[in-house]
């Protein structure tokens, strides 16, 4: 077991130096200059080179490359262009807020979605089915940030119990976390429902029925940890997904987290910030595919043999 | 004896008459002190140091903690800050007396070596100052005596009093800057009536009054800029209280809330012009009568009431009215939209409809190329479709191209511009027609040297502003600008939409508020809350 462990985290590591060359390669390629921008429409060439140099940005793509990876390893993440203030220090002022708001998110998609899927399975066709598959399209089909805005104004101006926006209280998380959860709960809902019609239908959970298993039991039991796996697979990416897609709930809502730092860097060209930030979430991703293999390994014996 | 109904009765007479007199006091005898302004913008600064940040999130906040030399009010008068007077000594250098028993926040004297210190950093800084581009010709400055300074300038410079005044020349406090490093740049000290208490990033920063002010004491205890970038969230948070001041308001909000007495609309006539550029190098817009053509098939009137919808007034010339040296080149009566005037021009210049019904000549078809951003400037990108399709009126095809605007100010720097139109919006920095007249129309001032985009060439316009640049005399130079802007009116190299208005939207219990023309100066000194 830690063997496995062991051996995919050590994979990561190509994994990281690929995507830290990809996100170098892309800024080098798109037009616009991180100096220029951030120097402003006003200023001389002569302040532009100036400050060019002594940034470092002359070098080439592969000597910047390498210098960079070198101070990764020792822990160093360089300072950001535009600030010239540690990456360290910036990414640590935003990626728990992105955290927060990524697992709150998660777990309400999880928890509802789950629910409401297996109710379905359970009574399909029925009211409250036709209802979850409308809700479910409603909330694949509206855009963050109208859905935000909606809630804003429901739940904080016309209903004053939320505040309308930033970070502090529970509070200010129930808005920001919904409307994120939403179009993935969605999904959760739609493949907790399939998934478990599908098991429902396979003869050991006939066998069980015949045996005199309580309904609930058969559902709890014997349904849901076989129809999990597909489930499983879906939030793993899901919560990737939410993560990267953060930054449009962060915007309305005006939660101060990586998604909108990641584009703010990318409007100014801020290659160095932008590295690092993308480094935190490829290193995320690696966790959070480890964790789901794991649990596979823990629900499915077969799987945990096979190693 | 007095019976006791007639003694009630002159007593509600002395209380009627005391509240009479006491309810009619002055404002400033009313001012309430102390509570919390909270303000929302949408961004968060880059940094609250001058040396690394010129753009509005940092200096909206800085302003208020940095002072000048010398400061601009409302109607853009040079008012003494920092220093209690001046002297011009000689063309190239002012003597600035500096006003006495003034502290830095951190308890350090203001003295001249700290001007000395300020401009150093700079100016001769590793790297230099962001704001240095903006500071022309300024050198330096020199330590005469504790309270006396220097200001020095590479060769006489017209604008160098409204360069002390820009917002973004405030005078930091030496030892802080040496022992912060830099984290000066995260949490200034300065002279200024509010000091730096706490910036939370992409979230607040948090000010508090500076009971050791050298002038009036702000009567707020605490300010906070809070960061919310949507603006139906900020304006959603002043209804409900959350905030008190929106910078940067919904425009389309503005009508309503001008209606409801529970907000304030302070609106004033900013220094931004926006405009639709010409390449005056690249045929067919080489021709006078072209360009011209091209202004006349434009209605101004209709993008202004229609796009903008109040939120803007119409360009008035190449400069903003806040401007020192700005003429109103009366562009309604010189290019009047005009289509069938302007169809005559094209057809004096041998432009003649071709089958399609774009004009053409010599089997050339009358076709521009445009480079645009959308969102850079409001409403840009409506603006710049709203013209193509003028131009379609009158046989111009305009092919535009909308790219991320990042990408379309590189292509704006390059050494060679090969599209025909462009929109770009244009501030001058220190209110003062050298900074735009000079960078814009100069023709050795052509990208990446300076900003003439149009390609623009007259060898008396270049004259005129090399004149105006060097000289002192402030009458004379206004004169030059004038016959600057004389000349550029009959050759216009632009199509000058729009000049922006400053819009700041608070609730009605904000008093001693002023909105300035600059958009940087965000005065909060003599704000107080009626609550």
């Amino acid at each position: 077991m830690l063997t496995f462990i062991a051996r995919r985290l050590l994979l990561a590591i190509p994994v990281l130096l690929g995507v830290v060359f990809v996100v170098m390669l892309t800024i080098e390629l798109i037009p616009g200059d991180a100096v220029s921008l951030m120097l402003g429409e006003h200023a001389t060439p002569e302040a532009v080179a100036k400050l060019r140099d002594y940034l470092g940005l002359d070098k080439p793509l592969l000597v910047r490359y390498v210098g960079y990876v070198g101070r990764v390893a020792r822990g160093d993440l360089g300072r950001s262009i535009q600030q010239n203030r540690p990456v360290v220090d910036e990414l640590a002022d935003a990626w728990p807020a992105t955290l927060e708001l990524t697992a709150a998110a998660l777990v309400i998609s999880a928890a509802l979605g789950i629910a409401a899927g297996v109710i379905s399975a359970v009574w399909p066709n029925s009211a409250f089915d036709a209802l979850a598959r409308l809700g479910s399209l409603f909330g694949l089909s509206m855009p963050v940030f109208w859905t935000g805005l909606v809630l804003i104004v429901v739940f904080a101006l016309w209903l004053p119990w939320m505040p309308v926006g930033g970070m502090g209280s529970p509070a200010h998380l129930v808005l920001p976390a919904v409307t994120l959860a939403l179009p993935s709960l969605a999904m959760v809902a739609r493949m907790t429902r399939s998934s478990v019609l599908d098991v429902l239908r396979e003869d050991y959970v006939r066998t069980a029925r015949a045996k005199g298993v309580a309904e609930r039991l058969v559902v709890a039991k014997h349904a849901l940890r076989n129809a999990a796996i597909p489930i499983l697979t879906l939030l793993g990416l899901q919560a990737g997904q939410l993560m990267g897609g953060a930054v449009l709930t962060e915007t309305v809502f005006a939660w101060p987290g990586l998604g909108r730092l990641m584009v703010k860097a990318i409007f100014a060209r801020d290659y160095v910030l932008l590295q690092g930030a993308v480094l935190i979430f490829a290193l995320a991703f690696v966790v959070i595919n480890l964790a789901v293999d794991l649990a596979y390994g823990a629900l499915d014996p077969r799987i945990a043999r096979q190693g | 004896m007095m019976p006791a109904r007639s003694a009630l009765l002159s007593a509600l007479a002395v209380a009627w008459a005391m509240s009479v007199c006491l309810g009619s006091v002055s404002p400033a005898e009313a001012q309430k002190k102390g509570g919390t302004l909270t303000i929302v913008r949408p961004t968060d600064p880059v940094s609250l140091d001058p040396q690394l940040e010129t753009t509005a999130p940092g200096a909206w906040v800085y302003f208020n903690m940095l002072e000048p030399l010398l400061t601009m009010d409302e109607k853009m008068q040079i008012r003494p800050a920092l220093a209690a007077s001046y002297e011009i000594l000689s063309p190239t250098k002012v003597r600035f007396k500096l006003r006495p028993n003034v502290k830095f926040h951190d308890g350090t004297p203001l003295n001249a070596a700290a001007v000395k210190f300020t401009f150093d950093r700079a100016l001769r800084g590793t790297p230099p100052a962001r704001w240095a581009s903006l500071a022309g010709s300024l050198s330096g400055a020199e330590v005469v005596d504790d309270l006396t300074v220097d200001v020095m300038t590479r060769e006489p410079y017209g604008p160098i009093l409204r360069t002390l005044a820009m917002y973004c020349t405030g005078i930091v406090s030496p030892t802080a800057v040496q022992k912060m490093g830099p984290d000066f740049s995260r949490a200034p000290v300065g002279t200024g009536p509010f000091k730096f208490v706490e910036w939370k990033t992409n979230t607040h920063v948090i000010l508090e009054r500076n009971p050791d002010y050298w002038g009036d004491k702000a009567p707020l205890d605490r300010v906070i800029f809070k960061v919310v970038p949507e603006e139906g969230a900020r304006m959603i948070a002043l209804q409900t209280g959350d905030a008190d001041m929106v910078l940067l308001p919904a425009p389309a909000q503005l009508a309503a809330l001008k209606r409801d007495s529970k907000y304030v609309v302070h609106e004033v006539v900013g220094g931004r012009v926006v405009f639709a550029g010409m390449h005056a190098g690249l045929a067919p817009l080489d021709d006078v009568r072209v360009r011209t053509a091209l202004i006349h098939a434009v209605d101004r009137k209709a993008i202004l009431e229609n796009i903008l919808e109040g939120s803007a007034v119409p360009a008035r010339g190449v400069l903003a009215p806040s401007v020192f040296g700005f003429k109103d080149m009366q562009l309604d009566k010189l290019y009047p939209f005009d289509r069938a005037r302007a169809k005559a021009l094209l057809a004096q210049a041998g432009w003649t409809p071709g089958p399609d019904g774009v004009l053409q000549k010599g089997g050339q078809k009358l076709s521009l190329s445009w480079l645009a951003a959308r969102g850079r400037y409001p409403k840009d990108g409506e603006i710049t479709e709203a013209i193509q399709a003028m131009f379609k009126e009158v046989g111009v095809e305009a092919k535009v191209q909308f790219l991320e605007w990042a990408t379309v100010f590189t292509q704006f720097r390059a050494a060679t511009l090969n599209q025909h139109m462009f929109t770009l919006g244009w501030v001058t920095s220190n209110a003062d027609a050298d900074y735009s007249l000079y960078a814009l129309f100069h023709s050795k001032q052509v990208p990446p040297t300076g900003w003439n985009t149009s390609r623009y060439a007259n060898p008396r316009v270049d004259a005129l502003v090399e004149q105006a640049r060097r000289s002192l005399n402030q009458t004379e130079r206004e004169k030059l600008y004038a016959e600057v802007q004389d000349i550029l009116a009959k050759e216009m190299v632009w199509i000058p939409v729009y000049n922006t208005k400053e819009i700041v939207v608070t609730r009605a219990s904000v008093k001693g508020f002023t909105v300035h023309p600059v958009e940087y100066n965000l005065w909060l000194r003599k704000v107080w809350l009626d609550k």
